[in-house]
């Protein structure tokens, strides 16, 4: 499905923001500013992209551990900077630098979080799904989750009961080939793994997911599904990503010249291909569009760099909703 | 006005007024709606309130999980997984999740759950449906966990456990169910985290919950024969503790006996006792006594469990040991 052209830029504008941060994530990983763990998102864009572009503020979104992406688009753009201060273990960072990369966090616009055990929240977005419906509300919940994931056996219960009780719920499984270093031909059977829905009656579809243009629309169709009550959709987005596992993660179990493949499907270059020859954008419009993206994030790094550590102390709030635990 | 209550009408008087009161109280778990749950526990909802009680497959992460993704939607689940040893195929959602939520959310939003879970031995049911797994849970902060030992404490815990804001591990002792006491009608509440003084005494300390509050009450009247003072302290809460009503104690008496159904080694009592020795060390008057089950899976033959559970004798018989010393 074609796109109208100002949506087609804006989103991409949002794979330009996400593919930057994730740049400027990897910078300040590899030089040790940021501690613990990266996992980064390039050249998982468009599928991050088109599903925001299609999600509203009021539905329920779990993002998964490679997904900042997610977060950031998710977001009020002023919180943004604060998004690259959380992940810089920084007072100012959105859940006061508690989480960091995994778990940043926005209920105002119902960022729901991540729980680092892949699968829990594939169980915990049943509860966001069920309130929707026990409110009498037409949100969704969309649960980021990586090929690996559908190995835990939470995913089974999950779509279980989804599929039984026609929650609305969409499945993102954003297949990237590798669980770690395993690929998926080696830990699952499937061809595709959107088959694996069908034996829970759950509608399910491979997605070209370095194509907004495919992602947005198989989007669109599972939502609408969702939102009219007619149960889980489980969507195969079929990408790749760059980099290791975890930033550093040299990924020496990639055989050679897979990455270079990838890179040819690049879904930043495949839609300025299009812009450019179908919707008469000018090569400098996108290098407009680079350079203000770019601007934007060196703001968030210099919030970033420029805020203070957390109080050590704050450590003890909210282990409990109303009691204190005592502190150090 | 008061009367008679089983346990277990109790903790369903308990959930019909509180649900009667609140529209976000819903109910969930396996056999919990049409059947109102293996114990009855639940009976009557479904009727008065078919869509606020679900009955679900065999998945126990999945009813956790979905408790914890409502309960921060600002709904409060009430979550029944039967035998708290099924907490075994749900544990990453009770430790990484729910007591994870508050915390990671800044205290924006939390796992303001309940999981009743149907604790303990003694119904010859073997490895799997007998465990006291409350030190399964009590090393990971976040969690509450509630332990009544009598109908009036099993209502209004209960209620207590479903306006918390916590995610709350209800034990229900087996044992317990069809025991019978005084009960208010109407509705009310018991604070969590405080531990109640059941008995006043000044010789020693006895700490016990669940059904080792009976042994407790029955060795200190065989105490009091001999002219023993025992203080009963029960803790109700037995994660967060009220650590200061057990130091209040045992700062008195000098002497703790701390009497757990489970096994010895890691159970809560080690936690009582090494805190009790941290801080009035200069108190005691004799070393801390623990009375526990044997540190083995709970076995089937009567003859067998009786061996391994803590039995009434082990009580008496570890207070005459500390008085002694």
């Amino acid at each position: 499905m074609a796109l109208s052209k100002e949506r087609l830029v804006k989103i991409y504008e949002d794979m330009v923001l996400i593919r930057r941060f994730e740049l400027e994530v990897e910078k300040y990983s590899k030089n040790g500013t940021i501690p613990g763990f990266i996992h980064l998102g390039v050249g998982q864009e468009a599928t991050q992209a088109g599903i925001l572009a299609v999600l509203r503020k009021t539905d329920y979104k779990f993002p998964d551990h490679r997904s900042h992406g997610a977060i950031v688009l998710s977001s009020d753009p002023k919180d943004r900077p604060r998004i690259m201060a959380e992940i810089f273990a920084k007072k100012t960072g959105l859940n006061g630098g508690r989480g960091g990369s995994m778990h940043v966090n926005d209920l105002t616009v119902r960022n729901m979080g991540f729980n680092a055990i892949e699968g829990s929240v594939v169980v915990t977005g049943l509860g966001t799904a069920f309130a929707s419906v026990y409110n009498h509300t037409d949100d969704v919940t969309a649960i980021f989750m990586g090929d690996g994931t559908l190995g835990e056996g939470a995913c089974h219960e999950s779509l279980n009961m989804a599929a039984t009780w026609k929650l609305p719920i969409l499945y993102c499984v954003v297949n990237n080939q590798y669980a770690i270093s395993t690929p998926v031909s080696e830990s699952h059977p499937q061809k595709q793994l959107a088959t694996w829905a069908d034996g829970y009656c759950v509608p399910n579809e491979v997605v070209d997911g370095n194509d907004v243009e495919a992602v947005i629309p198989a989007v669109e169709r599972a939502t609408a599904r969702a939102r009219a009550g007619g149960g889980p959709t489980l969507l195969e987005f079929m990408t790749y990503r760059w980099q290791g596992h975890f930033s550093g993660d040299p990924a020496a179990y990639r055989p050679a010249g897979e990455l270079e493949r990838w890179k040819e499907k690049d879904p930043l270059k495949l839609t300025e291909r299009r812009l450019l020859s179908e919707h008469g954008v000018r090569e400098t419009d996108l290098e407009q569009i680079q350079a203000r993206v770019e601007a934007e994030v060196a703001g968030y790094v210099q919030f970033a760099l420029a805020s203070p550590d957390p109080d050590p102390a704050d450590a003890a709030k909210h282990v409990y909703a109303d009691i204190e635990v005592e502190a150090r | 006005m008061s009367r008679i209550l089983t346990f277990s009408k109790a903790l369903n008087e308990a959930l019909h007024q509180e649900m009667e009161q609140d529209e976000k109280v819903f109910i969930i778990g396996e056999d919990v709606a049409k059947m109102g749950g293996d114990f009855g526990i639940t009976s009557g909802i479904w009727k008065r309130w078919p869509n606020r009680a679900y009955d679900t497959a065999l998945s126990e992460s999945a009813i956790v999980g979905l408790a914890c993704g409502a309960a921060v939607c600002g709904l409060r689940p009430v979550a029944e997984v039967m035998f708290a040893d099924f907490i075994g195929v749900c544990y990453d959602q009770v430790v990484n999740n729910a007591a994870k939520l508050c915390y990671m959310y800044n205290g924006q939003a939390s796992a303001q759950l309940v999981v009743r879970a149907v604790t303990g031995g003694g119904i010859r049911c073997a490895y799997q449906h007998s465990q006291c797994i409350e030190p399964w849970l009590m090393n990971v902060p976040g969690l509450v966990v509630v332990a009544p030992a009598t109908p009036y404490e099993a209502k209004g815990l209960l209620v207590s456990a479903i306006r918390s804001n916590n995610p709350v591990i209800f034990l229900e002792h087996k044992g317990l169910y069809n025991t019978k006491g005084e009960v208010p009608e109407e509705l009310y509440s018991l604070p969590l985290y405080q531990a109640h003084l059941e008995r006043e005494g000044t010789d020693i300390t006895l700490v016990a919950g669940m059904t080792m509050l009976n042994f407790a009450q029955r060795a200190a009247d065989e105490l009091a024969k001999e002219g023993l003072s025992c203080e009963i302290i029960n803790p109700r809460t037995l994660c967060p503790l009220d650590k200061d009503a057990i130091l209040n104690s045992v700062a008195k008496t000098g002497r703790l006996v701390i009497i757990q159904e489970g096994p010895k080694f890691m159970g809560y009592g080690a936690e009582v006792g090494s805190m009790v020795s941290e801080a009035l060390f200069e108190y005691l008057k004799a070393p801390i006594r623990r009375v526990t089950s044997l540190d083995t899976p709970v076995p089937f033959a009567p003859v067998l469990e009786d061996y391994v559970l803590p039995q009434y004798p082990d009580v008496l018989k570890a207070c005459r040991e500390v008085m002694a010393f």
